[in-house]
C-alpha cells in the first residue's frame, strides 16, 4: 500500500532525518480526510500538479538550507571532497541519507544515478555541495519518500505474508511517532530482530517510552475528534465577542493537552477525558470559561488548572474547541453537536439527510424562544425524527454552552433545559451525559476502532471486527490506558500481516 | 523570430507524444507574422473551457427566467449578469438523473461526472479534466484550479479521490503563474544551467518511480501514476522557461496582489478576493498559461459569513423561515462576482472578438433548492461559445432532459470527438439540440 505523508509527517522526517533546525515554510499538498480519517485519506489519495510544484520548491529550499553553508553542511556531509565531482564521498552522503529518507538501503542503481546527478550538477555548477543540493532535491520529491511504500514479503510454507523489516519500520514508526524511523529501528529491521515476536516488542517498548510518542497521540487525537478543522472556524464576531482570531489554535491546543495528559505524562485511564475537571487553559480560554488563569504557566502560555467540583463543565464535551466546531457562526447546533457524538465517540452511523425535505426551523419567537422548542418539529415529523432523535435530544444537553463554548443558563430568556437520556440511560444536564458517556462500553470500543484506522490507514473489513474488538478488550483489561491500546496495535500479530493492498517485494 | 512551431515539435519530442490525447483536432495556435496575435482570425484562437462552482444552490423560483427563447427577461437572480446577457446562455429544468445520495455532493458529482458517487467519492474526472487531458497540452499549466472561500476542497477531481485543491490566495495564484517561471515574449535572458538541472532531477525521480510501479497493486498504480503526471508536467513547464513565450498581443504581466486579505468585522472580503483572482485568471488566459481552469467559488455546504447576513450561508439556506431574503441576497452577490469573473474574460481582446467568446465556462453549483437539496430543476449557465459553437443569448428551459447533454454538448463544441458522457442513468450519446448555433 501506498501512504502519503500528511503535512505533519513531512514536516516531523525533515526534523528527524535532516535536522530540526530546517524550517520547512512552504505550502504543501494539504491533508484529504477520507471517512473522517486523515490516516484513512492518506491511503487513498495521490499527489495534484499543483502539489508537485510545491514539493519541488520545497526540496530545493531544504537541500539549500542544509548544504549551502558550514555547520549544518558538516553534519549532513560525513566526508571532504577531493575535487568538485567526488563519486565516493558523493555516493557516502547519498548512500546514508537516502537510506533515512527513503526508508530503505539505496539500490545500486538508484546510488549510481543520484552520484551521476550530483556530478552533473557539481560540474556544472563548479562546486561539489551544490551538486549533492541536487542528488538530496531529487530524493525529497520521489514517490519513495512521499509516499511510505508497505512491501510484503512472499510467503513462505504456512505462513501468511508479512510486510517486510524496513516496511514494518516505518508502519511502527509513523503510527507510534507520526514520523520516520530513526536508526536504532532502521538497525533492527537490517538485523533481523523485527522479524521476531520479542524483537518487535523490545522495540514497541522502547518507542511508547519516547517523548516521540506525543505526535503519534496529537495526531491520533487530531483526525479523532477532526481538530484540523479549527483551522477553518468562523464565527460571527458581533455574535461571539469574546472569539477571535487566536481562539481556534488555543482550543486546539487544550484538547490535545489534556489528551497528551492522560495517555503519556499520567498514563491514566483515558476515558476521563470526557468526565475529568482538569483542564489546559491560556488567558484566552480562561477568559471564555471564566476561570483564574493558573499560576503555573508552560512556556506556551498553558497551564493546567481544575473546575470547581459545581463547574457545569466536564471533560472534552465541554472544551470551547468541540463546542464551537459542533455549531454554527451565530448559534449552537444540538444537531451537529448530537451528530459528532454518534459518529466520534460511540461510532454510531448516522445516514445522510434526505432529500427533497423542507428542512427549516421556525425562527425564535416568544412562544418558542429555546432551540428544544425550535427542534421540536424534528421530533415529530416522521421523516425528520427517523434520525433527529438518535441526534438532538443529546446535543440538547450541551446547550448550557454557546457557538463557542461559554457558559449559559438562558437562550432568548428562556431557561435551558439540559436534560435528556442517551439511549435509555437518564442524565440532567451535560454532566449526565459525559457519565454516561464515560461508563458506556461504546465510548472505548470506538477509541479502539478509530486507533485501528489511523494505525492502518483503512476501515477495518468485517473479518477485522475480532481484532478490533479483541483490542477493546484488551484497552478494558488494562485499565483503559491509551498508551497501552497503542502498544497491543504495534506488537500485534495482525499489524504485521500483509494485505492484499501491499506490494510485492521486487 | 518566433518559435511557435518549434515549441510544438519540441514538445511533442519531449513527451514522446505520450501526454497528448487523441481525438482532438490541431488546435491553430500559430502566431501571426507581427508576432502581435495569433494568424487567421477570431476562430482560430484557442478554445478555452472553465468552470464556475459556487455552494448551496440558489432559490428556483427567484432564478428561473419565466419566459424562453433569445427574447426571455433574465429573472431577479440573474440581474447582475445583465451587460453578460449576449454571451451566455441559460438552461433550466434539466436534472442530474444520477442517484441523489448524499445532499450537496451528488448533484456536482453527476453533473460534471455523469456518474453517481461510489464510496463517498466520483469515479471518473470531472469534465474540467477530461478537457485538460484533451486540450491541456499544449501549454505551461495543464489546468489551474482556484477558489475564493478558504479551502483546500474541489469538485475538480482527476479520478476518484484525486482532488485538484484550488489556489485560494490571490498572492500564492499569482506568484505560481508570473511568478520565476514566467517571462513575458523578449524576455529571453542567458540561459540559466540550473533549469537544466532542474529538468534532469525530475527526469530521475520519474525514473525510479517507475521501478516502483510493476511492484505496485492497480490501485496504487494509478495513485503512483497520477503524481508522475504531475512530475511531467512539472518537466513540461520547466521546458518552456528554455523556449521563447507566445507573443500574444493582450497579454501582461499584472500587479501583484496583497499578500493577504484580512476579514471585516469577522467576514471574509469574498468579493475583493474574487476579483482579484478573475483579474489574475484572464492574465492566464491572455497569456496562454492554460486553456482549462475550475474557480471554485464557494464549497458545498459552506457556512461562510456574507457581508451583512446575519448568519452563515448554508444555516441561512435552511433556517430562514419564508421566501428567504437573505439567501436572495447572497445569490445575487454571488452573481455580481461572476459577473466580474465573465467581464474580465471578455474585457481580453483577441482578433475581432475577446476571450470569453472563445471560452465556454460553466457556471453551476450543488443543487436547485438549497433548502431540500432537489437537483431536479438544476441551474446552469454556460457563458461563451468556444468561437460560435454553442448558442448564446437565450434561456433553454430544458424539462426533463438529462444533464449530461450539456456535457456533452460541451465537449463537442471544444472539439472532442465524444460519443457520449456518463454512465448508467447519467449516460447520453446526445448533446442538448437547443444549443446548437
Amino acid at each position: 500500500m501506498l501512504r502519503r505523508l500528511t503535512q505533519a509527517q513531512y514536516v516531523n522526517a525533515i526534523h528527524d532525518l535532516l535536522g530540526d533546525d530546517l524550517l520547512v515554510s512552504r505550502p504543501m499538498e494539504p491533508d484529504v480526510s477520507l471517512g473522517g480519517s486523515i490516516s484513512v485519506g492518506a491511503a487513498g489519495t495521490s499527489i495534484s500538479p499543483r502539489g508537485v510544484e510545491q514539493y519541488e520548491a520545497l526540496a530545493y529550499d531544504l537541500a539549500e538550507q542544509l548544504l549551502r553553508t558550514g555547520a549544518r553542511r558538516a553534519r549532513a556531509v560525513s566526508c571532504t571532497p577531493m575535487a568538485i565531482v567526488d563519486a565516493t564521498c558523493a555516493e557516502t552522503f547519498v548512500r546514508a541519507t537516502g537510506r533515512r529518507l527513503w526508508r530503505r538501503p539505496l539500490t545500486d542503481a538508484e546510488s549510481t544515478a543520484l552520484v551521476t546527478l550530483a556530478g552533473n550538477a557539481a560540474m556544472t555548477l563548479n562546486d561539489f555541495h551544490r551538486g549533492l543540493e541536487y542528488a538530496l532535491s531529487a530524493m525529497l520529491q520521489s514517490p519513495l519518500f512521499l509516499f511510505r511504500v508497505e512491501i510484503a514479503e512472499p510467503a513462505t510454507g504456512a505462513d501468511v505474508a508479512r510486510f517486510s523489516p524496513y516496511s514494518l519500520a516505518a508502519r511502527l514508526a509513523f503510527f507510534l511517532w507520526n514520523g520516520p524511523a530513526d536508526d536504532d529501528l532502521l538497525a533492527a529491521a537490517a538485523d533481523g530482530r523485527l522479524s521476531t515476536d520479542e524483537g518487535v516488542s523490545a522495540e514497541v517498548t522502547r518507542m511508547v517510552a519516547s517523548p516521540k510518542l506525543n505526535r503519534g497521540l496529537r495526531a491520533f487525537v487530531t483526525e479523532w475528534l477532526g481538530l484540523q478543522r479549527l483551522d477553518a472556524v468562523t464565527k460571527d464576531p458581533m455574535v461571539y465577542t469574546s472569539f477571535s482570531s487566536d481562539v481556534p489554535a488555543a482550543a486546539r491546543e487544550e484538547t490535545l493537552s489534556l489528551a497528551e495528559h492522560l495517555a503519556v505524562t499520567r498514563d491514566a485511564d483515558f476515558r476521563d477525558i470526557i468526565t475529568t475537571r482538569e483542564i489546559f487553559v491560556n488567558r484566552r480560554l480562561a477568559s471564555i470559561y471564566n476561570v483564574r488563569a493558573p499560576s503555573q504557566m508552560r512556556p506556551d502560555g498553558f497551564g493546567l488548572t481544575t473546575l470547581p467540583e459545581d463547574s457545569p463543565r466536564r471533560g472534552l464535551l465541554g472544551h470551547v474547541s468541540m463546542l464551537a466546531l459542533a455549531a454554527h457562526p451565530v448559534s449552537t447546533s444540538p444537531t451537529l453537536r448530537g451528530k459528532f457524538i454518534r459518529e466520534s465517540l460511540l461510532c454510531n452511523e448516522v445516514p445522510m439527510p434526505p432529500v427533497n425535505v423542507n428542512t427549516a426551523l421556525p425562527e425564535p419567537t416568544t412562544g418558542l424562544r429555546t432551540m428544544r422548542e425550535r427542534l421540536l418539529r424534528h421530533q415529530v415529523d416522521p421523516t425528520c425524527r427517523s434520525c433527529h432523535a438518535l441526534l438532538d435530544p443529546i446535543g440538547l444537553a450541551l446547550e448550557n454552552f454557546d457557538g463557542i463554548g461559554a457558559y449559559r443558563t438562558n437562550d432568548h430568556g428562556a431557561a435551558i433545559d439540559a436534560s435528556g437520556n442517551l439511549d435509555g440511560v437518564a442524565y440532567g444536564d451535560s454532566r449526565g451525559l459525559t457519565q454516561t458517556l464515560h461508563d458506556s462500553p461504546a465510548f472505548p470500543r470506538c477509541i479502539s476502532t478509530r486507533l485501528y484506522r489511523f494505525a492502518y490507514g483503512r476501515h477495518e473489513s468485517d473479518g477485522e471486527e475480532a481484532e478490533v474488538g479483541r483490542l477493546a478488550q484488551d484497552f478494558a483489561y488494562g485499565g483503559y490506558r491509551l498508551r497501552r491500546l497503542m502498544s497491543s496495535i504495534a506488537v500485534s500479530p495482525a499489524f504485521r500481516r500483509a494485505d492484499s493492498t501491499a506490494g510485492r517485494q521486487p | 523570430m518566433k518559435h511557435s512551431i518549434n515549441r510544438r515539435t519540441l514538445l511533442k519530442g519531449l513527451l514522446g507524444g505520450a501526454a497528448i490525447s487523441i481525438g482532438l483536432p490541431p488546435l491553430e495556435c500559430f502566431i501571426n507574422a507581427n508576432g502581435t496575435a495569433y494568424a487567421g482570425g477570431g476562430t482560430s484562437f484557442p478554445k478555452r473551457f472553465g468552470v464556475f462552482f459556487w455552494g448551496n444552490g440558489v432559490l428556483p423560483a427567484r432564478w428561473d427566467p419565466t419566459t424562453e427563447g433569445t427574447g426571455y427577461a433574465l429573472s431577479p437572480q440573474l440581474m447582475p449578469l445583465a451587460a453578460l446577457k449576449p454571451d451566455m446562455t441559460i438552461i433550466s429544468a434539466s436534472r442530474v438523473l444520477t442517484t441523489n445520495s448524499s445532499p450537496h455532493l451528488s448533484g456536482p458529482a453527476g453533473l460534471l461526472t455523469g456518474d453517481a458517487l461510489s464510496g463517498g467519492t466520483v469515479t471518473r474526472p470531472s469534465i474540467d479534466q477530461v478537457l485538460a487531458q484533451e486540450i491541456g497540452g499544449e501549454t505551461r499549466f495543464r489546468s489551474l484550479e482556484i477558489g475564493v472561500q478558504r479551502s483546500d476542497n474541489s469538485y475538480s477531481f482527476s479520478g476518484p479521490n484525486q482532488i485538484n485543491p484550488p489556489e485560494t490566495s490571490p498572492r500564492a495564484f499569482f506568484n505560481r503563474l508570473f511568478g520565476d517561471g514566467f517571462r513575458m515574449p523578449g524576455e529571453m535572458t542567458t540561459a540559466d544551467p540550473r533549469v537544466r538541472l532542474r529538468r534532469s532531477v525530475l527526469d530521475a525521480v520519474g525514473g525510479q518511480a517507475g521501478d516502483l510501479r510493476n511492484r505496485l497493486g492497480s490501485a496504487d498504480r494509478i495513485r503512483l501514476d497520477q503524481h508522475l503526471e504531475g512530475i511531467r508536467g512539472l518537466e513540461r513547464q520547466i521546458a518552456r522557461l528554455e523556449e521563447n513565450p507566445p507573443s500574444l498581443a493582450a497579454c501582461r504581466r499584472p500587479d501583484m496582489p496583497p499578500e493577504a486579505y484580512a476579514d471585516i468585522d469577522g467576514r471574509p472580503q469574498m468579493s475583493a478576493i474574487s476579483h482579484a483572482m478573475a483579474d489574475l485568471m484572464a492574465m492566464a488566459l491572455a497569456c496562454d498559461q492554460t486553456r482549462v481552469f475550475f474557480n471554485m467559488y464557494s464549497q458545498s455546504v459552506n457556512n461562510t459569513l456574507f457581508p451583512g447576513a446575519p448568519a452563515g450561508h448554508h444555516q441561512l439556506t435552511h433556517d430562514e423561515p419564508g421566501e428567504q431574503p437573505m439567501v436572495d441576497a447572497i445569490v445575487r452577490l454571488i452573481m455580481s462576482d461572476l459577473a466580474y469573473f465573465l467581464s474580465a474574460l471578455r474585457g481580453v481582446p483577441e482578433g475581432d472578438g475577446n476571450l470569453l467568446q472563445h471560452s465556454i465556462v460553466l457556471c453551476t453549483t450543488d443543487c436547485s433548492y438549497g433548502k431540500s437539496h432537489s437537483i431536479d430543476d438544476y441551474p446552469m449557465i454556460l457563458a461563451g461559445s468556444a468561437g460560435g459553437a454553442l448558442a448564446t443569448g437565450r434561456h433553454i428551459a430544458a424539462r426533463g432532459e438529462n444533464s449530461s447533454k450539456v456535457m456533452l454538448s460541451i465537449l463537442r463544441a471544444m472539439g472532442v470527438r465524444a460519443t457520449d458522457f456518463g454512465v448508467g442513468a447519467g449516460r447520453t450519446m446526445d448533446g442538448l439540440s437547443a444549443l446548437s448555433p
